[in-house]
């Protein structure tokens, strides 16, 4: 999770808390059961001594159940154990004969803890776990299978089974919430990220830029890279194409194609048009940049122009290279060589609009696109 | 310019303003070793105005994303405090809106900080010698604002064709020279016409600002 951004809360934490407020409320009733039905017992001695371990064992989960830590262990497993254990060793104090009967068993609700902790801890098969373990030791140890029992077996699986549920949907909600701020986190890292670029990266890049060109030699090749790298992290910083309603930015998508040998330019607000329309344009303008880095060498430069006219838009391609003599354009006609020019005026003229094509030897290649803003 | 800096020799006298150290002295460096007089330099733009005031530098070269503050609105102090100052944006900012802003609001040049040492030595000559320094960028941004003023109401500045052709010719990329040869004009006309294309809008901008603060009962004439 990226530094800085809100930490979820954790919703079971309600839940956990009434699994921790229970047990000793139980332990208390079952103290309150074995001092009201006193006379009953046999063996004081054993019993007492079972409450007070019961109690130790309730100090235990309780401290266990209210840190993550514990909350994250397998506490809700033992717990189980530990307490079908102190259910059995109810028959130390309780013989089969006296719980056979209506008496009320040492352990009593106490006994119900663990099902709770594992429906909030493992969801709803965790629920349906305890409550069937639990219900099977009760039973056996009463050794009958009443009224009584039946409803509280029923009681034990609707309780474990329900609270199981809130539980699995309440880690859901948790775990959807975490990712909503996460991704709210991860863009508010990016925009962090993004002007530490500014700062930092590209500043670092334009000095490498600088100085390799002073040095030269391999340094320049650096220094090249280093233009690049810089044209392209700026690119991906600033431009953004605002799609709406079929309509996108001719601007920003143009603008996606300077490099450290062409330029581009454009209007600094929004250039909207027919989505369709800018796609063709940007295909055509691309066609003409290929050209370029083909035929006017690599130290040609470039540069792209976008003009807003209103009801049409004007798009120049620009070169500095030797460009085409007239007798070489004419014989490429001539030859069917000019596959460029054409799937270019192709395009173009698809659109309504016409292409101007301005070349003389020394002087470089220029198109000159303009297109109607509406689609034919 | 002043008497008292005439009276002292021809070097003209820079300030160098950038939030990030490590461009500033290298940009500082570098055009002290060229021949400038590097006579400033700040890290943010209320800095950047109070010493440009002490100062008073022929040229300031403005970064515009200076930390939290603005290259913008010390470019607009600088120009309103002197006139004589001329400010030349070297920005990294990719952010047309800002270029524009800048450019409106009083500074003389833009050139993106990828320009070579030769690029901005020349841009700093001549933006002291009073000239226009236009990157096709720039002059695409120009163009695009007066778009947007035709459809504004009255009172706002439009091109002549002449203007209008020559600041296309520059979006192209095309030198003063070359575009004086197409359209057979001499280079100080061709200059004259991209200049004139530039202190409209300034002009304009001026006048907004001081109908925006009358408007507003802003007393302080911002102009």
């Amino acid at each position: 999770m990226p530094a800085g951004s809100a930490v979820a809360p954790d919703f079971l934490l309600p839940l956990w808390r009434a699994v921790v407020v229970f047990r000793p409320a139980a332990w208390a009733v079952a103290v309150g059961s074995f001092v009201r039905s006193w006379d009953r017992y046999p063996d004081h001695g054993i019993a007492i001594l079972l409450l007070i371990l019961m109690g130790a064992w309730t100090a235990v989960v309780t401290v266990a159940y209210s840190t993550p830590a514990g909350r994250r262990s397998r506490m809700a497993g033992y717990d189980l154990l530990v307490t079908v254990a102190f259910v059995a060793a109810t028959l130390l104090t309780q013989p089969w004969a006296e719980l056979n009967g209506s008496a009320p068993i040492l352990t009593s609700l106490w006994a119900t803890g663990p099902i709770f902790a594992l429906a909030v801890e493992r969801g709803r098969d965790g629920g349906l776990i305890g409550a069937v373990v639990i219900s099977g030791v009760l039973i056996a140890v009463r050794q009958r299978l009443g009224d009584q029992e039946v409803f509280n077996t029923t009681l034990h699986l609707l309780a474990g089974v329900t609270l199981g549920y809130a539980a699995t949907t309440t880690r859901r909600a948790t775990a959807v919430l975490r990712e909503a701020l996460a991704a709210e986190g991860a863009t508010a890292e990016r925009e962090r990220l993004s002007r530490s670029i500014h700062d930092g990266v590209l500043q670092v890049l334009a000095i490498v830029r600088r100085r390799g060109t002073e040095l030269g030699g391999p340094a320049a090749e650096l220094s090249t890279l280093a233009a690049e790298q810089e044209v392209a992290l700026r690119n991906l910083m600033t431009s953004r194409p605002t799609s709406a309603g079929g309509q996108t930015d001719l601007g920003a998508t143009l603008r996606l194609r300077a490099t450290s040998t062409i330029e581009v330019s454009t209007p600094a607000g929004p250039l909207m048009m027919d989505r369709r329309t800018v796609e063709d344009i940007g295909a055509a303008v691309g066609e003409a940049l290929t050209n370029v880095a083909e035929h006017a060498g690599p130290a040609a430069r470039a540069w792209v122009a976008a003009e807003d006219l209103g009801d049409r838009v004007l798009v120049s391609v620009r070169d500095d290279g030797p460009g085409i003599p007239a007798g070489r354009l004419a014989a490429a006609r001539a030859t069917g060589h000019l596959g460029v020019a054409q799937s270019i005026r192709g395009r173009i003229t698809d659109l309504g609009g016409t292409v101007e094509l301005r070349t003389a030897l020394g002087e470089g290649t220029e198109w000159e696109l303009t297109v109607p803003k509406a689609r034919p | 310019m002043g008497a008292d800096r005439a009276e002292g020799s021809t070097v003209t006298r820079v300030m160098v303003v950038d939030d990030h150290p490590m461009w500033r002295e290298s940009v500082a460096r570098d055009l002290a070793a060229r021949g400038y007089e590097v006579v400033g330099t700040a890290a943010d733009a209320s800095a950047a105005v109070r010493i440009a005031a002490a100062v008073r530098p022929d040229v300031v070269v403005m970064d515009l994303q200076l930390g939290t503050t603005s290259g913008v609105a010390a470019t607009r102090e600088i120009v309103a405090a002197a006139p004589d100052t001329r400010v030349l944006v070297l920005s990294a900012s990719a952010e047309q809106g800002d270029v524009l802003d800048a450019v409106k609001n009083g500074a003389s040049g833009y050139l993106v900080k990828s320009a070579s040492l030769a690029e901005l030595d020349d841009a700093v000559r001549r933006t002291a010698d009073g000239d226009a320094v236009f990157s096709a960028g720039l002059a695409g941004l120009l163009l695009g604002e007066y778009r947007r003023l035709q459809d504004a109401p009255d009172g706002a500045p439009g091109l002549t064709e002449r203007e209008t052709e020559v600041l296309r010719l520059v979006s192209r990329g095309l030198s003063a020279r070359q575009i004086a040869t197409r359209l057979t004009l001499s280079h100080r006309t061709v200059e004259n016409h991209v200049q004139n294309t530039l202190r409209k809008l300034q002009l304009h901008n001026r006048v907004e600002l001081t109908r925006y603060a009358i408007e507003h009962g802003i007393t302080d004439d911002p102009a």
